[in-house]
């Protein structure tokens, strides 16, 4: 039994009914409770002058798996400070562990936990790298996490889809094969790149828009999308279909995100690192900003959330699904070489290395792009800060972007170092938007937990855990968001003053939808005639996920009553 | 693949070497006690398997008897009076691996695996160009043109021709390259051969780097008047086939390998701008490659890195084991060999802990030196190891639980009980 009283701080909760009001929290054994004037508490703090909000949850993030190991060794140079070691640890509680844009898992962990958050996802889970992935997260110290498992590529599913038709007669089917893909992986939803474009890649189709047909199945990425979503939303999976649309990074593929959206006939769905996928083709280099078209479709269609993909400048590693975009943009590799891989009948992987320069107008442009968004859309529930790490920048780059999204001056002042014709020309400059503690704190724990359906997360209300984050007020945001005073994780006091004080396994989030079991004999028959690995090797068990994981709690999520 | 018509009940997945095949079975005749294999042949699992007749192994100190709390002991002073121990073998799962970085860590030791070096010539090759590779199930599914670099990886891998698909029936017409061979690899080339499936030998140009390097500048339709045909039309026939994959084993490569592993992702890269194709490389078995995994993913790092002095350090050539014993640049030998009975330390003078299979208890018999019998994974215990395409992370189920310690467990206390002499 423990008790604390964070006493006096200024509680920025956007779950609550008070959202922002000076309050005190108190923390009974690694929950939130209400404070008790008579209780007797064993530690006191006085947060006066200082913010507390959730811990944060960082809903899209390459953190575990096969491309981010890939990444780890191919980026030997982001293991070395100008040529020598990376020092030890200071601290005694932190093993070594090295890394700015591929850092390890122990080092991952460290740094997310020092800026305040205590959760993330990983969203390009490979069904047959599920057990490694799940590995790398439960390495991952202190962070609760969770992935979502990659579909709509895999021969199996197009092969679903070719068989039922345009009018799906064999949807229970693709509905029970998502789910069991799900129960088999452990995965917290779904996510599908380039819908049926990594499949094509494998069959030498080089690009594939929304309506356009697989070369082989002659199925289109818009009967992918609308049958896992449709999938998803029977099934009352909380986290609706993940989606990394066709033509990433292409000129122009601003089409494709509308046509997407269009796809989804209404159903839910998060579109992820939109920025990536908002580009026009005016001007006098045909690439230009498309961020009003999409802030127009979002804010016309409130079952659409975004992830931003933001853009920093400096080197980085994109590490990906999506084989055929990879590939295209390979002759981009900057140190010049690359990662791709076919993989299993499922998927495949592209990691390209990366450096986002102030003075290249795509880049400048791309930067542009993302703040125009996150300035743009209305509410901020259907908006969550990511850099898509490592895509866009390493996460620890948050605090910075977060001053760039509350410090117009800032920004401007950033903006007047970018490419000459971007920085005179873009509609971000005369965006006036400062966004609140209140709506970054939705951006960063409240809309992701509420699109993960974490009940007891991202929120401080009576009973939610005690995953607190603690910023000094300072008005430069930056200094602010990247060391918070105290971090608890379930009220464990994790860091201080960005050291960190324990390291706590985190828990592994997941979801269990049902389905009829008939359909484990198709997928039986499938796994052997096209498979390597024996079916009854496929499914992870919760004894072995526990394994994987390291020891860590599962924490299983309650689907919605589908329909089905 | 015919053998998985008599599914077992229960999966075991073979341990003993890169593919990690799972459609084979192990029996334990009650009258024998004996393991044997189920549903298959493979003289390689058949070998393995014959190696846990012995009398239970118990850990001893200097050549003798004790119990396992003494040996961790000793082990433990060993390691403490060690001002560079090297961590070498790393025949291990995730687990153990898992456990292993924190005792590096503790102790700054250098780590290597047995068969490092081809390891390191592949992550090398990917370092400095990238790669661009394929799994066991895209090759069985889809590879029409499968071509063999440097004759055929059977001792190490003996189904590697069932794995690739080569005798099953998933594709209609597959055509199989031999580049270089022994005469025993042209009998199991021949022996390939049937409906559905056509075979070809190429003997080497010059050396197998020159071979390379000719197909490589074929492929890249560089004019070469006095191009040996039959290489000219396998680069031809790449550049036609729907999903060409060239298949090498870097444990097989002469010296400098990772120049012919460089050439095979050239040749790759080249067809993959109209066409389709990949590489498949065999290795990394007896847990090299899960260690190397696992190593790089905690830290950043692969192996041959050491937590040392100067920080975190990574010596692809300066942290080769056999250099450094060579070398008298250690002074301690922690040696871990948990699936191949055949893989004992180097020999050296030097102190010696050996995490070992139980067969090898003989060979660990000296002053100075500690074995502790360790439990194999996918034998006495579960565990993960990866297969040789890196992407698929495969369970290992015990076939007869035994007592033995883990890997991970003898890690665990050994981490402990340098941390207690730390705060001591």
């Amino acid at each position: 039994m423990s008790r604390m009283l964070l006493k006096g701080g200024r509680v920025i909760d956007p779950s609550s009914a008070t959202p922002d009001l000076v309050r005190d929290i108190a923390v009974h054994d690694g929950r939130i409770a209400e404070p008790d004037a008579a209780a007797a508490y064993d530690q006191t703090l006085d947060l006066a002058g200082s913010v507390v909000m959730a811990g944060g949850i960082d809903l899209h993030t390459h953190i575990g798996g096969g491309k981010v190991n890939l990444a780890r060794m191919l980026m030997a140079e982001d293991h070395r400070e100008r040529g020598n070691p990376i020092a030890l640890p200071a601290n005694a509680l932190e093993l070594a562990s090295c890394g700015g844009c591929a850092p390890g898992t122990l080092a991952t962990g460290y740094r997310y936990v020092e800026m305040g958050y205590t959760a993330g996802f990983e969203p390009a889970m490979v069904p047959s790298n599920a057990r490694h992935a799940h590995m790398e997260m439960g390495d991952v110290p202190v962070l609760d996490h969770g992935a979502y498992v990659m579909l709509g590529n895999d021969e199996l599913f197009l092969q679903l889809l070719a068989e039922g038709g345009p009018e799906m007669r064999n949807f229970a089917q693709i509905r029970d094969y998502t789910a069991w893909t799900i129960h088999a992986s452990k995965a917290m939803g779904v996510k599908v790149v380039n819908p049926a474009g990594i499949s094509a890649f494998k069959f030498n189709q080089r690009k594939l828009d929304v309506d356009e047909k697989h070369v082989h199945w002659q199925v289109t990425p818009r009967q992918v999308v609308h049958s896992l979503a449709r999938a998803l939303k029977e099934l009352g999976v909380p986290h609706p279909l993940h989606i990394h649309g066709s033509n990433l990074g292409v000129a122009g593929n601003i089409q494709s995100t509308l046509d997407t959206i269009a796809a989804l006939e209404g159903l839910p769905a998060h579109l992820t690192h939109i920025q990536f996928h908002s580009y026009g083709t005016e001007g006098p280099k045909k690439f230009s900003s498309a961020a009003l078209q999409l802030v127009e479709a979002v804010n016309a269609n409130p079952q659409i959330s975004i992830d931003v993909g933001q853009i920093l400048f400096g080197q980085t590693v994109t590490a990906s699904g999506d084989t055929m975009r990879q590939h295209a943009n390979s002759g981009l590799a900057n140190p010049r070489k690359w990662v791709g891989a076919d993989i299993e009948g499922m998927a495949g992987c592209g990691v390209v290395p990366f450096r986002y320069r102030e003075q290249s107008y795509v880049n400048a442009l791309q930067w542009v792009i993302g703040l125009e968004i996150f300035l743009g859309v209305r509410n901020p529930w259907q908006v969550v800060l990511t850099t898509d790490h490592p895509n866009g920048a390493p996460f620890t780059s948050y605090p910075h972007l977060i001053r760039l999204l509350m410090d117009r001056s800032f920004r401007d002042e950033q903006l007047a170092r970018l490419h000459p014709e971007v920085a005179a020309n873009c509609a971000l400059k005369s965006m006036t938007r400062e966004l609140t503690l209140a709506e970054i704190a939705v951006m960063t724990r409240s809309a992701p937990a509420r699109l993960l359906g974490l009940k007891d997360r991202g929120q401080l209300g009576i009973g939610a855990a005690a995953d607190i984050a603690v910023y000094r007020e300072d008005h430069n945001r930056e200094d602010m968001f990247r060391t918070p005073s105290h971090v608890f994780k379930d009220g464990t006091l994790v860091a201080r003053d960005g050291r960190i004080t324990a390291t706590p396994v985190g828990g592994t989030h997941f979801v269990e939808p049902g389905f009829d079991p008939i359909i484990e004999k198709t997928l039986r028959r499938h796994w052997q005639d096209h498979g390597a690995i024996h079916f009854d090797n496929v499914a992870i068990s919760h004894d072995e996920l526990c394994r994987c994981c390291n020891g860590g709690r599962l924490l299983p999520t309650a689907c919605f009553e589908g329909s089905a | 693949m015919t053998a998985t018509a008599a599914v077992p009940s229960e999966v075991w997945t073979c341990p003993f070497c890169p593919l990690a095949c799972d459609q084979l079975g192990v029996e334990t005749p009650a009258a024998t006690g004996r393991f044997s294999l189920r549903g298959g042949a493979c003289e390689r699992a058949e070998r393995a398997l014959g190696r846990f007749d012995g009398a239970p192994a118990t850990p001893t100190v200097d050549g003798r008897p004790t119990t396992l709390d003494a040996a961790l002991q000793a082990a433990a002073a060993l390691l403490r009076a060690s001002r560079q121990p090297l961590f070498a073998g790393l025949g291990t799962d995730v687990d153990g691996a898992r456990a292993l970085y924190p005792l590096a860590c503790a102790t700054g030791a250098i780590t290597d695996s047995a068969g490092g070096e081809p390891l390191i010539q592949g992550l090398r090759a990917l370092q400095d160009r990238g790669q661009f590779t394929t799994t066991l199930a895209e090759v069985r599914t889809r590879a029409d043109v499968i071509v063999f670099v440097g004759g055929l990886p059977t001792a190490m891998a003996p189904l590697i021709g069932a794995r690739c698909g080569i005798v099953d029936s998933q594709l209609a017409q597959r055509h199989v390259v031999m580049l270089g061979g022994s005469a025993e690899d042209e009998t199991t080339l021949a022996g390939w051969a049937g409906p559905g499936v056509s075979v070809e030998s190429i003997a080497l140009t010059g050396d197998l780097f020159d071979t390379m390097a000719l197909l490589a500048a074929l492929t890249a339709q560089r004019r070469l008047p006095d191009a040996p045909p039959a290489l000219a039309a396998l680069a031809q026939r790449l550049h036609q086939a729907r999903y060409g994959v060239l298949v090498g084993a870097p444990p097989r490569l002469p010296a400098q390998g990772a120049l012919i592993i460089e050439a095979v992702h050239r040749i790759v890269d080249q067809l993959n701008r109209k066409a389709r194709a990949a590489a498949l490389w065999i290795g990394g078995g007896n847990g090299a490659a899960t260690a190397n995994q696992v190593f790089a993913w905690l830290s950043g790092l692969p192996v041959r890195s050491r937590a040392g002095p100067h920080g975190l350090e990574h010596e692809p050539h300066a942290f080769d084991a056999n250099r450094l014993l060579n070398g008298a640049a250690v002074d301690a030998l922690l040696w871990v060999s948990s699936f191949d009975a055949d893989a004992a330390p180097p020999a050296t003078a030097l102190p010696l802990v050996v995490l070992g299979h139980p067969a090898q208890a003989a060979a660990c018999q000296r002053a100075g030196a500690v074995f502790i019998p360790v439990s194999t994974p996918g034998i006495g215990c579960d565990g993960h190891v990866f297969r040789t395409d890196g992407t698929v992370l495969m369970p290992l189920h015990a076939v007869r639980r035994d007592s033995l310690p883990t890997v991970a467990d003898v890690a665990r206390r050994l981490t402990a009980l340098m941390q207690a002499e730390g705060t001591a």
